[in-house]
């Protein structure tokens, strides 16, 4: 990476932080809005009471849910409300004729929240560590070092997922609104609500594949330990097809919206 | 005569985006199908939950039917009336134009509760109470009179209930700005109310009950239609709903003091 390229990306970075603290009660309520897996939390173990449900007893309802929530938190993204705005509005126009790749800018920001999301997140997320529990986590170190490349790999995906929805915003007028029947699907398949593992087992088997489960259960499940070494890696490549395949159709998307938004001569 | 005035302009809105969904018959399936495929979809944890046991927390599977249909009938309100409303105006509200809501001659709050509905989203809602019949069918209920009137009541409150919250929502967003996620926190949690409230333990229940009031929005309606609503549970509904609107009245009137249009 060249040392300008550099110096660009920290300027976004710092710009995008700022902008974070600037709108630090709307980052609060992403926050709270991202916290319902520590409802599904007290929920899931007040049914787990009179014994465990599938492998999951009180103890591993506390782990899932924890790192559920983490690993939410971790790879949160919202880069479709905000290109679906800046498309509509036209501000787009002035990213353009920035020195950094628009699609690049809207990483460095989504990113650069994410320390302030951690600190307002933490205190949540100390409580609840406190009134369970806690996490038990994986047990070796090849398997915790796995999770970390399985997060990043999850954020990446709601990236390019979020990307290639917004992008057709250059053609609707509610693409942030198609963006809820993928969050529909996502709430429900990606193990935010219950473990997939405990599906009805033909729907497990679909679900488990299916690119929901790759952004959220399998980082999940990988950092909690129900996963052994192989799973683990056949996960992270199920992970990296997903993004084979998003990746280019949200370039894609990109390109030929690109097209459009100058038609309209904005 | 104002309330007729209400009533009035209240029926001009429902005709004139009943006429535009019309038109826009694309929302039958982006807004009504998938609404009520993803409301269903809601349910899987709990059909998780009775695959491994016989009931959650007392209620078997036909109660967990007519909870659902409850659910839907909520949820299809929420998406077709409530929340395009609140959206509009807090749009109107970042863009300063909310002047052009608060000089029709009506009341401001119910003027904004009007500004916008999403009619397709309503399919939903009568999914939700065909649901309720079957189920009624299927439990063999039949509701006296007086059960009947607990439900009108009960339902009543709880739509009373959820109307606050979104004033609540709207009166936050004059305060601070990009708060539009704030419908999408309500939505993700209106995923809740998909559980009967005996599940929830502590504080937990406590908050479902009066302060986010999902039990009176769909645990409730269902057990009073079941008869085994305790009479202390409908005392504290609709005393709830009262203290909600009555917070919500006061949060607005509030926050309308501090707003400057974007001219002023």
């Amino acid at each position: 990476m060249s040392s300008r390229l550099a110096a660009k990306l920290a300027a976004l970075w710092r710009l995008g932080f700022a902008e974070a603290t600037a709108y630090r009660a709307s980052v609060l309520v992403w926050v709270l809005a991202t916290s319902l897996p520590l409802i599904s939390l007290v929920l899931w173990r007040s049914i787990a009471e009179a014994g465990p449900i599938g492998d999951y007893d009180q103890g591993g309802f506390d782990s899932y849910f924890i790192a559920a929530f983490l690993v939410r938190q971790l790879s949160a993204s919202w880069v479709v409300w905000d290109l679906d705005r800046q498309i509509r509005t036209g501000e787009l126009s002035a990213l353009l004729m920035r020195p950094v790749h628009p699609v690049l800018h809207h990483a460095v920001f989504n990113l650069s929240a994410l320390p302030l999301r951690t600190l307002l997140a933490a205190p949540v997320g100390l409580a609840v560590l406190l009134a369970t529990r806690g996490i038990v986590v994986a047990d070796t170190a090849l398997l915790l070092g796995l999770a970390i490349p399985a997060i990043m790999l999850a954020w990446a995906l709601n990236f390019v997922t979020q990307l290639a929805i917004g992008c057709l915003a250059f053609w609707l007028t509610k693409a942030a609104a198609l963006y809820d029947v993928w969050l529909g699907a996502y709430i429900v398949l990606a193990g935010y609500l219950v473990p997939t593992s405990l599906f009805p087992a033909g729907l497990a088997a679909v679900a488990r594949v299916l690119p929901f489960h790759a952004a959220l259960g399998f980082p999940v499940e990988l950092l909690v330990g129900r996963l052994s070494v192989a799973e683990a890696l056949a996960g992270l490549g199920l992970q990296l097809g997903w993004l084979a395949l998003l990746g280019p159709i949200a370039a894609f998307a990109w390109r030929r919206g690109l097209r459009a938004y100058g038609a309209f001569g904005a | 005569m104002s309330w007729r005035r209400h009533a009035r302009i209240a029926g001009a809105q429902l005709k004139i985006s009943t006429q535009a969904a019309l038109e826009y018959r694309v929302g039958f399936w982006t807004e009504g199908v998938v609404g009520v495929l993803w409301s269903l979809g809601g349910v899987v944890p709990l059909v998780v939950a009775l695959d491994h046991r016989p009931d959650v927390a007392g209620w078997g599977f036909w109660e967990v039917a007519l909870l659902t249909g409850f659910y839907l009938i909520i949820s299809g309100i929420y998406a077709a009336l409530l929340q395009p409303a609140i959206a509009a105006s807090m749009a109107h509200i970042r863009r300063g134009t909310l002047d052009y809501l608060l000089l029709r001659p009506i009341d401001g709050l119910v003027s904004c509760l009007l500004a916008a509905f999403e009619p397709w989203s309503l399919i939903e809602a009568v999914f939700g109470v065909a649901l309720v019949i079957g189920a009624a069918i299927q439990l063999e209920l039949s509701p006296s009179l007086a059960q009947l009137g607990t439900l009108a009541l009960v339902f009543g409150s709880g739509l009373v209930g959820l109307y606050a919250l979104g004033v609540l929502m709207l009166a936050v967003s004059f305060r601070a700005l990009a708060l539009e996620n704030l419908t999408y926190l309500m939505e993700t949690l209106l995923d809740f109310a998909h559980w009967p409230i005996s599940v929830f333990r502590g504080p937990l229940k406590l908050v479902f009950t009066f302060v986010v009031p999902f039990a009176v929005m769909t645990s409730y309606p269902a057990q009073s239609l079941m008869g085994t609503l305790e009479p202390h549970a409908l005392i504290g509904a609709v005393l709830t709903a009262a203290g909600l609107a009555a917070i919500a009245r006061w949060a607005w009137c509030r926050a309308l003091r501090g707003y400057t249009s974007a001219s002023s």
